[in-house]
């Protein structure tokens, strides 16, 4: 009870929370390009990074990522309330027109906020859902 | 950044026009800059920090609420708790590992009131005058061990 051990690190390995642990190791190679201080490699599709400043290793990684969230599915708020109509993560109200992006879980968010968040971490922020085992299950079952 | 700070406005204009039991915004926090804030918080009645008041720091990253924020205790009264450090640092899994932007100043300090008023005996964690020594002041970088979550 109340032992909060601990050791030191430098890394958020929050970022690197994904299904792959064996690239979580940070001792593997260079520095992964998102630790704290070092810009956040952040690779929605209007932001590039020049791909120099990552490992192969890296470059894998984010490409394996970026397809999976390529599969989830999208849309445009149309108004319908089922849909929900805040984005928690801008805390913004959608407003008509708006690129939303639908995880399995069936939470709703701004697609540019969302994809933001899946290439740090896979789950889904509000029911702390892994998307992509609900993602194999879906192709699973279909 | 300026999505950052879009999100930290309405959390501040939310918090301060409709604060949940025992938080407030400090008026001493002079939110100058948006990404520093000073919250009061009171122990929760009938728990074992009824009438104390205690005062968190909020720092938030250009990639809040991507990245979670750095919350420590300041000021005069460090609560005396198993999970918090006598310098302020918050054993807290939701800080660091467990953060989700879904998550909110508002659901730290609510979480941070849990943590307290669960509490059965004021004492400081075992290892608080070795990690007191040696840790980093951000608290971020300590890579803590979560061993038992309801206490
Ligand atoms: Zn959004
Ligand atoms: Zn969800």
């Amino acid at each position: 009870m109340g032992n909060c051990l601990k050791t030191p690190t430098t890394d958020d390995i929050s970022l690197l929370r994904g299904n792959d642990s064996q690239e979580s190791d940070p001792n593997l190679g260079p520095p992964p390009p998102y630790q704290e201080r070092v810009p956040v490699y952040h690779p929605s599709p209007n932001v590039s990074r020049p791909a120099n400043q990552l490992t192969e290793e890296e470059q894998i990684k984010i490409a394996k990522r970026l397809g999976l969230i390529s599969h989830l599915p999208t849309g445009v708020y149309d108004g319908s309330v089922k849909k929900g109509k805040e984005c928690v993560i801008c805390m913004c109200d959608f407003v008509l027109g708006d690129s939303l992006r639908f995880l399995p879980c069936m939470h709703t968010y701004h697609k540019k906020c969302i994809d933001d968040w899946l290439m740090r971490a896979f789950i889904c922020p509000s029911c702390m859902e892994p998307v992509d085992a609900a993602l194999l299950t879906t192709y699973e079952s279909s | 950044m300026a999505s950052m700070e879009k999100r930290l406005q309405k959390e501040l204009q939310a918090l301060t026009k409709d604060p949940p039991k025992g938080v407030r915004v400090s008026p001493d926090g002079t939110c100058r800059t948006l990404s520093e804030w000073i919250v009061d918080l009171d122990g929760a009645p009938g728990t074992l920090y009824e009438g104390e008041h205690f005062q968190l720091q909020f720092k938030f990253s250009s990639r809040y609420p991507f990245d979670s924020p750095q919350v420590t205790f300041i000021g005069t009264n460090i609560p005396l708790h198993p999970h918090v450090y006598s310098n302020g640092h918050i054993c807290l899994s939701i800080l660091t590992e467990d953060w989700s932007p879904a998550l909110s100043v508002q659901s730290v300090c609510l979480s941070i009131i849990s943590m307290l008023s669960s509490c059965t005996e004021k004492k400081r964690p075992p290892d608080n005058s070795f990690y007191v020594k040696t840790c980093s002041k951000n608290p971020k970088k300590t890579r803590w061990w979560y061993h038992d979550d309801s206490v």
